[in-house]
Parts: structure tokens; sequence; C-alpha cells
């Protein structure tokens, strides 16, 4: 889109929410970005715009005013939508990506609007006004903030004193903002992708460090239906 | 945002800031247009009570005894994430390291979209 859309003075800007930065590199290498690409390695944007899940995205005008609040951001189908589940795979595999194929998928309809907004500005009926953009927002309880300063202690300590000071920190996390998917991916991966991997661990199994895990936390959220906050387009 | 307890109690108005996207001003703590009255937060030195100025803003205060350290999570007062529409410009990082600032783009139309390894 940025390619699209760039002489039309729009500028895509990627930020990995991951706590390593080496992780997010060979993905941005891979994909040699022509726009900014960044990273995030406190989740801060997560805090402050209120990303809860990858992909999502919100939309800054030119006089740094967000016109559109936090939304699950795909603007292209996943071929995972599509896929046939092949017989004879391991029974969770089978249920993990029965979820995958139940993710709502929004992606023509949000490439539209962005589109849209990017040619007629504020005019454009999906740009939203600051009362609405707020109160689009995503509700921040007492609950969802205590998540945030756990998740936040729990990357500082990881960072100055090693991953067994974070756990406790991310498992409290967890429990106080379960809708949060980037504090559990960020954490469960951490733990389950094995030491010589090259990438880190997608599946996010059942581990002895955490609680949850991917399969087991989305069929509890209501399935793969409710796992991105839906585009209000 | 981050304090050790060495530094809890000289936190400088500009960390306070960039940490939580509040400014202490002498009319209290304010996100864009918003102001929120703080009385006690900021001292005549110039830096910051950091559990009072929490407190003001309804953040929670997460103490780690074993290791001396305090995080203070985000305040609100919209009961919402977003307390103002006015995009938060905290410094990221570029592939090499290097930082970049949301605000360096104004006067263009920015689609900031949240992606992971994971």
């Amino acid at each position: 889109m940025h390619a699209e859309l760039q002489s039309e003075g729009l500028t895509v800007v990627t930020v990995a929410l991951d706590i390593e930065p080496a992780h997010a590199h060979p993905w941005i290498d891979a994909a040699a970005p022509t726009h900014p690409s960044l990273i995030d390695t406190q989740h801060v944007t997560g805090e402050l715009f209120g990303f809860i899940n990858i992909p999502m995205a919100v939309w800054i005008d030119e006089s740094g005013m967000i016109v559109r609040n936090a939304e699950a951001a795909a603007v292209l189908r996943s071929p995972l939508r599509d896929l046939e589940i092949p017989d004879g795979l391991p029974e969770r595999m089978t249920r993990m990506l029965t979820e995958v194929k139940a993710i709502r998928d929004d992606s023509e309809d949000y490439r539209a609007a962005i589109v849209d907004w990017v040619r007629n500005g504020a005019d454009s009926p999906y740009a939203l006004t600051p009362d609405e953009v707020i109160a689009r927002s995503r509700p921040r309880g007492a609950e969802e903030a205590e998540a945030a300063a756990c998740f936040e202690l729990g990357r500082y300590l990881r960072a100055t004193v090693g991953e067994e000071a974070a756990v406790p920190w991310w498992r409290r996390a967890h429990q106080l903002d379960p809708g949060n998917w980037t504090y559990k991916r960020q954490a469960w991966t951490l733990v389950t992708t094995p030491q010589d991997a090259t990438e880190n661990d997608l599946i996010q199994g059942p581990n002895d460090v955490y609680a949850g895990n991917w399969l087991d936390d989305v069929v509890a959220a209501g399935g793969g239906a409710n796992y991105y906050p839906a585009p209000q387009l | 945002m981050i304090v050790t307890d060495d530094r809890r109690d000289h936190v400088s108005a500009e960390e306070f800031g960039a940490a939580t996207g509040w400014d202490p001003k002498p009319e209290g703590l304010c996100r864009g247009e918003v102001c929120v009255p703080a009385p006690g937060s900021l001292r005549a030195d110039g830096t910051v009570d950091v559990a009072v100025a929490a407190s003001r803003l309804g953040m929670p205060v997460i103490h780690d005894d074993e290791h001396a350290v305090t995080a203070v999570g985000p305040g609100s007062t919209t009961g919402h994430t977003l307390s103002s529409a006015v995009a938060p410009d905290p410094e990221l990082i570029d592939r090499n390291g290097e930082p970049f600032q949301l605000s360096s783009l104004r006067g263009r139309k920015v689609l900031l979209v949240a992606w992971a390894s994971y």
C-alpha cells in the first residue's frame, strides 16, 4: 500500500512489537521495505495506541491527529483462511488450523477504507472525529491499566535481571487482561521456541511456564471469530 | 514507566512526559489540549512526584520489592485507551537501531501498522 499510495500523501509505517530486535530483523530484511520499518522493544505503542494483537493499525492525519483508532488491519486475505486442512495432522494442529480459518477477514473492506481516506481526507466517511476516535478506542479499566504496568515491569526485569524475573509479572498481566494477545503471544513464544530455532514459534502450545497457550486461549475467548476487534467500517 | 527506587523521588518532568505522554505543566498534567489538575505533582525544583502524579491520573503503581523497582501503568481520563486523539509520539527505533519519531512525518497521512515476529 505504501508504494501504491505514497504519491497521494500516505506513508505506511510498520512497527514490530518485539522485545528482542533480532527477532524482527530477518522478517524486515526479507521484506526489504521502502517505508519506515520500526521496532518497539517496549510494546509502548500497544499501551499508547491500543494495539492488543497483530496486525492492527491506526490512521494519523497530516496534523498528527488520530482519525481512526486501533483495529484489525489486514489488507490482504490470508491464504490460511482458505486452507483445506489435510487429513492426518495431529489433532491439536487440526483444531488450531480450524480456529485460524475462522478468524474474520475484513481485509477487502479495510483496504478500500484506507484508499478512500487517503483520497478524501476528512471528507472520507472512514475518518473519525476526535470524540469518535476516543469513544471507539478500547475500554481501559483498572485491570487493563494494571496489566500494562505488570507487562512493562516484566519486560524491564527480563532485560535487567533475566527471564525468570519477568514470568510472575507476565503471568499477572495475562490474568488481568486476557484479551491482550500481544502480552500473551510475546511471552509464550519466548518459552516455546527451541533455543536453536531461527524463527519464533507460532504454535505457542501448552508449556510449563504460563497457564495459557494459543489454541486453548482462543477457544476460551469464543474461537477464531473473536480473535481480533473487527473494524467498525 | 519504570522507576527504580533510588530515582523514585526525582524524576524529571521531561522523563515523566516522555514515558507517560502526560506533560507536567503549571496548569496540571497535559496531553494535547487535555489537562488534568494535579496539585503536588510538579515540585518547585521541576521534578515530578511520581506517586502523586500517578494518583491524579488514576495510574496503577506496581512495585517489585525484590528488585526495588516500580512500574507505573497508563492512566485514562475517558475510560478508554485514548484520552486524546492527538497521536502519541514515542521514540522508536528503525532496523539499524536509529531513533525515529512519528512526528517527523507531519504533513503526510500515516498508516501505523503493528506486527510482530510471533
